[in-house]
């Protein structure tokens, strides 16, 4: 792979920026993990306030965007342990509360990172870590952390994060794909984060998003989903809990 | 589609049928339901045994099997929902036994309906079922009796059997597939068998069957399967044990 065919860019650096950047997030995710409210009613204040902080990477043979990467700054001075259940969600609204009242930012959050499907398996992620601590070096912070999502749970919905979390490959390398990718870019894992993103939906609007049938209340395993969503048709709702892992780039 | 196209074959009237139909099993079904214990040791008994109950769909445009039907003949005098939790196993233990013993029977058993995936919705499961009611119906029979797999279950693992076997479509008729084919050709569903087929294995085998890790003892979804399959791995054992459901067809 010629290194220097991608190309990092910034929000401002081409017109349509975050229209490109969708097309990947729409790429990449099942359609329910796109109907997150936090992400839904904040995603603009990436860009309206933490500009500095997005970046993609553009190919420059085909001039498309193979991936792109969104971070946010916030202020931590517990423990990292002390990081919340929250995850994802809880992130993502305490940096625009700490931007709003004006609090000084001391640690960066990575938020997304997402390859466009026809670019995966090509290292890209590794280059995309990298970027997106450099982004935070030259804020001057001393470490990035990660709410990361575990996508290959997607197979094994059954076990519990954090037992998934402890699973090794023969070489001592997390079992999971996407904490195997940080591992290897330094980082380490600090926890599970229980409940990072929480998405709710109407019977029909889960139906709609999963192509399945939900005749009756009750767990049901969703592709592409790390946990059962729980079904309950009498309040006419599917509730799904996303676990992500807590971890951190020093 | 001419109706012409697709002709029924028994292994009477083909010399070549075991030939015909060799794979065709293999191709219809997720790798772990090839490895039942009863299948395995009993499957020859079809053609050694009930070889006027076994056909297949003979393709003439490209010249292969596009569907296959495995039945045998079986006695039973009880009530049909006094019908066993064992299933197809029970069933085809029950009568290779009762063949042995020279018991004669008073009803067909039907255990496969394999279609590989490209013959797949062209209504060819429907052929099969009508082509099976004409070997029953040559030989007597007033019933067709089927441990029938729900195989749309298996995006449902985590819903119980018998909730399952109650959705309907929208017209009333059963929401699986392979129920509302039964039902279009006028099966009626009698009840679940819980312990139809039991799948055993060990962890490697079970890892080689799925693709999938198996790194400690608990539930897993697998693809293809009705249920999770339960995982001991201080045993070194993965038991999946498949859910059915028996359907009774009246024969004209």
């Amino acid at each position: 792979m010629n290194t220097s065919r991608y190309q990092m860019i910034a929000p401002n650096d081409i017109k349509d920026y975050r229209n490109l950047a969708n097309d990947i997030a729409f790429a990449s995710w099942p359609e329910f993990m796109l109907h997150d409210p936090i992400a839904d009613d904040n995603w603009h204040d990436l860009f309206d306030r933490f500009n500095d902080y997005q970046f993609a990477m553009l190919d420059t043979e085909t001039n498309r965007m193979a991936a792109m990467g969104n971070s946010l700054p916030f202020h931590w001075d517990e423990d990292l342990s002390a990081l919340l259940e929250g995850g994802w969600d809880w992130v993502f609204l305490k940096a625009i509360e700490d931007h709003k009242n004006g609090v000084q930012p001391n640690i960066q959050s990575a938020i997304q990172i997402a390859i466009h499907p026809e670019y995966q398996g090509r290292g890209l992620s590794a280059k995309m870590i990298q970027a997106m601590r450099a982004i935070g070096l030259s804020k001057g912070f001393k470490c990035l952390v990660a709410p990361v999502r575990p996508n290959e749970k997607s197979k094994y919905p059954l076990t519990s994060i954090d037992n998934y979390i402890e699973w090794k490959t023969d070489e001592g390398l997390p079992f999971d794909a996407w904490l195997r990718v940080h591992v290897r870019a330094g980082a380490k894992i600090i926890k599970p984060c229980h409940e990072a993103m929480i998405i709710r939906g109407t019977r029909a609007e889960w139906e709609e998003w999963t192509k399945l049938k939900f005749p009756e209340s009750g767990r049901f395993v969703i592709p592409g989903a790390l946990n059962p969503i729980e079904m309950n048709l009498e309040a006419d709702e599917g509730v799904y809990i996303e676990p992500n892992v807590w971890m951190v780039h020093s | 589609m001419s109706t012409d196209r697709f002709q029924v074959i028994t292994p009477s009237t083909s010399q070549d049928y075991r030939d015909l139909v060799r794979g065709l099993t293999k191709a219809a079904w997720p790798e772990f339901m090839l490895h039942d214990r009863i299948a395995t040791e009993l499957w020859h008994e079809l053609l050694d045994r009930f070889a006027d109950y076994q056909l297949a769909l003979y393709d003439t445009e490209n010249k292969r099997v596009a569907a296959m039907g495995n039945s045998f003949p079986l006695r039973w005098d009880d009530s049909l929902p006094n019908l066993p939790e064992g299933g197809w196993d029970w069933a085809f233990v029950e009568a290779v036994n009762q063949h042995k013993q020279g018991l004669s029977p008073n009803m067909q058993c039907a255990i496969q309906v394999a279609i590989p995936a490209d013959y797949q919705g062209q209504g060819l499961s429907t052929k099969v079922l009508q082509a099976l009611h004409g070997i029953g119906e040559s030989k007597g029979f007033k019933q067709l009796i089927v441990p029938v797999r729900p195989s749309e279950k298996s995006k449902y693992p985590l819903t119980s059997i018998d909730n399952y076997l109650t959705w309907k479509d929208e017209e009333g008729l059963p929401f699986d597939a392979w129920l509302r084919v039964h039902a279009r050709v006028g099966g009626r569903i009698v009840k679940a068998c819980h312990e139809s087929k039991v799948v055993r294995g060990t962890r490697a085998e079970w890892e080689g069957w799925t693709k999938l890790k198996f790194p400690q003892s608990g539930q897993y979804i697998i693809p293809g399967a009705l249920n999770p399959i339960e995982m001991d791995a201080e045993a070194d054992e993965g038991i999946y044990i498949e859910p059915n459901v028996w359907m009774e067809h009246r024969i004209r």
